[in-house]
């Protein structure tokens, strides 16, 4: 057998072996938006198709939606985390940008004891702070009058210090991998620091950027902890809203599925917009070292 | 003359000179001062008190008890605390261990399989990471539903589809459950890492490859000899992130088990799960602290051990 028929050969094994697994990785999503169409007694007898009414047509419980929508005040949950995740994102993003700048490009007195904090901050268990800021939400409350505890500021506030250390992390990375002779360059052109970072550095970062901003709403869109403790019937997100459904519907799964599908929604949309930039902002930092 | 004083500038004028730097860094440091490291000092401090729901208006003014929730939770055989915390560390040690090198490894497989010219190659990668994208805590909720006794996914395709297994084990009680929460974590993460590695292989240059050809390298040899060293630095973070992470994990198993309310049983249980339930459910909020301190202890020499095998394989390249 000739060299490149063989190597055709394995290539076509491969593909195969591939799309098995890509099948394979895909298939809960699938089963996800599958049982989230079934009658709920369909699911809790165990049922594997979809059941067939009198006429023998098949039923697709397309109510389950509007039936989930109804029980769980579901829209005002996704306006919640819409509002919370996005004000996280951008600040994170801004203040992120900033400082993974000054670190990539600066060596000044106590960058080390910062970029070190910034890896501490990720090795401390997050029920750690849990009390503490709770009891600080209080506190403050109390002193100054101003509510904190189930405010949008709140969490936000508390949400963007959390993710900030992990994005300052990836976007280092990613400014560390673009050259610095234009910015050199530049300064020596008469630049002023703030005009080389913004006319710059600024616009080559814009892909890292994106993708930490992404990331950082998708962790955003995912905490449970916190949000349990520090929103209220208000400002409750996605997250908080499904557990206390999931309490009281314990054996609704056809609904609880319903609510998973929507929750994973925006999500899957915001990603499939923004696809190509997560792929080379996350990377080109981890690349380089 | 102008650089022989740029060299001698003390410190402060070292400070000036990177004005700039401080500007930037302000408002990420202000946070990390009162949001990060008041909060933790706090915690540490708690893990002194005797907290709990009596207690707890007092805050940092309860009775200072020295070493007592320490002692409670490490040698007194008879607190309430200590139900259950041999299993949650086992299971967590078990858990981080096998999540860590699954999703390493997976990551790795699939990489090298996208690390071809093929058509569609983009679109094949894209859906590959659509995993990721799923939230945790709908992640706990759907395989909660998959691994259902009757009707679910994955008795469906083991014993009716396959017929791999004779009879419909339960995978929610028992032994099983430990590989029933190690299993979708890394169905949820492993696509992070193929991406990481993907992007890491695509800057091995072709000549090595090549001439490993040339001295008859089996495929086996060139993927430990090659590939592995050449992806150092990205497995190296993989690594270092997956075993925090994973050791913190909560929302799967929460969500998963009784949804949130109920005991994820001796094989499901894990660190963050038991202390929370410590914490918040039996309000025992100072050993649920020196529990955490414990954790973080144990997790800082971790990482330290961790960056040292990293430093000695970098040294004897």
């Amino acid at each position: 057998m000739p060299y490149y028929a063989k190597k055709r050969i394995i290539d076509i094994i491969i593909s195969v072996i591939m799309l098995i697994f890509l099948a394979i990785t895909l298939l809960p999503v699938g089963w996800m938006v599958f049982s989230s169409l079934k009658s709920s007694t369909d699911i809790a007898i165990g049922r594997v198709g979809l059941s067939r009414s009198l006429e023998g047509k098949v039923e697709v419980h397309w109510d389950n939606y509007v039936d989930m929508w109804k029980n769980v005040n579901f829209g005002l949950y996704l306006k919640n985390s819409i509002i919370i995740c996005g004000t996280t994102m951008l600040l994170a993003m801004v203040f992120s940008t900033l400082a993974a700048y000054a670190l990539s490009r600066f060596r000044f007195p106590g960058s080390d004891l910062f970029s070190n904090a910034i890896l501490a901050t990720q090795m401390i268990p997050a029920i750690m702070y849990l009390i503490p800021i709770y009891i600080m939400f209080v506190k403050f409350t109390l002193m100054s009058g101003i509510p904190v505890k189930g405010t949008y500021w709140g969490i936000t506030l508390i949400y963007s210090a959390f993710f900030i250390p992990f994005s300052i992390w990836i976007l280092r990375g990613f400014f560390a991998s673009i050259p610095n002779e234009l910015e050199e360059s530049a300064r020596i052109d008469g630049c002023s620091a703030i005009q080389v970072f913004w006319y710059i550095a600024l616009p080559l970062a814009i892909p890292g950027i994106i993708a930490t901003g992404i990331y950082i709403f998708l962790t955003a869109w995912d905490e449970l902890m916190f949000a349990w403790v520090l929103t209220n019937a208000d400002t409750m997100t996605i997250p908080v809203g499904i557990r206390l459904f999931v309490g009281n519907y314990q054996n609704r799964f056809d609904l609880m599925m319903a609510a998973a599908v929507v929750a994973t929604l925006p999500v899957v949309v915001l990603f499939f917009l923004l696809q190509r930039h997560i792929v080379r902002g996350l990377t080109a930092g981890a690349v380089k070292g | 003359m102008k650089r022989s004083i740029k060299k001698k500038k003390s410190l402060w004028g070292r400070i000036k000179q990177y004005r700039i730097a401080y500007y930037f860094i302000a408002p990420t440091a202000l946070a990390m001062l009162f949001l990060h490291l008041s909060p933790i000092l706090q915690g540490i401090y708690m893990s002194f008190l005797k907290l709990n729901q009596l207690t707890l208006r007092q805050y940092l003014m309860a009775p200072f008890i020295w070493f007592n929730n320490y002692y409670d939770v490490l040698i007194n055989p008879n607190s309430p605390i200590r139900i259950g915390i041999f299993e949650a560390v086992r299971n967590t040690a078990i858990y981080t261990v096998i999540v860590t090198i699954g999703t390493l490894a997976v990551g790795m497989i699939v990489a090298l399989m996208l690390n071809r010219k093929f058509f569609g190659r983009p679109i094949v990668r894209t859906l590959f990471l659509f995993p990721w994208i799923v939230p945790t805590y709908v992640t706990g909720l759907l395989w909660g539903i998959m691994w259902l006794k009757q009707g679910g996914l994955v008795n469906v395709l083991l014993v009716d589809w396959l017929h791999l297994l004779s009879a419909k084990p339960s995978w929610l009680s028992g032994p099983n459950t430990i590989w029933a929460i190690i299993i979708p974590t890394i169905w949820r993460f492993w696509p992070l890492s193929m991406l990481m590695l993907l992007a890491g292989l695509q800057t091995i240059p072709d000549e090595l490859y090549e001439a490993a050809d040339i001295d008859g390298a089996g495929p086996w040899t060139k993927f430990w000899m090659i590939t592995w060293p050449m992806l150092r630095p990205v497995w190296f973070i993989l690594v270092l992130f997956g075993l925090i992470y994973n050791t913190y994990s909560f929302n799967i198993v929460i969500m998963m088990f009784g949804f949130g309310a109920g005991f994820p049983g001796e094989w499901g249980d894990l660190m963050m799960t038991n202390i929370f339930r410590n914490s918040f459910q039996l309000w025992n909020f100072g050993t649920g602290a020196a529990a955490s301190v414990l954790l973080l202890i144990v997790m800082i020499i971790l990482v330290n051990i961790w960056f040292k095998y990293f430093k000695q394989v970098e040294e004897m390249r």
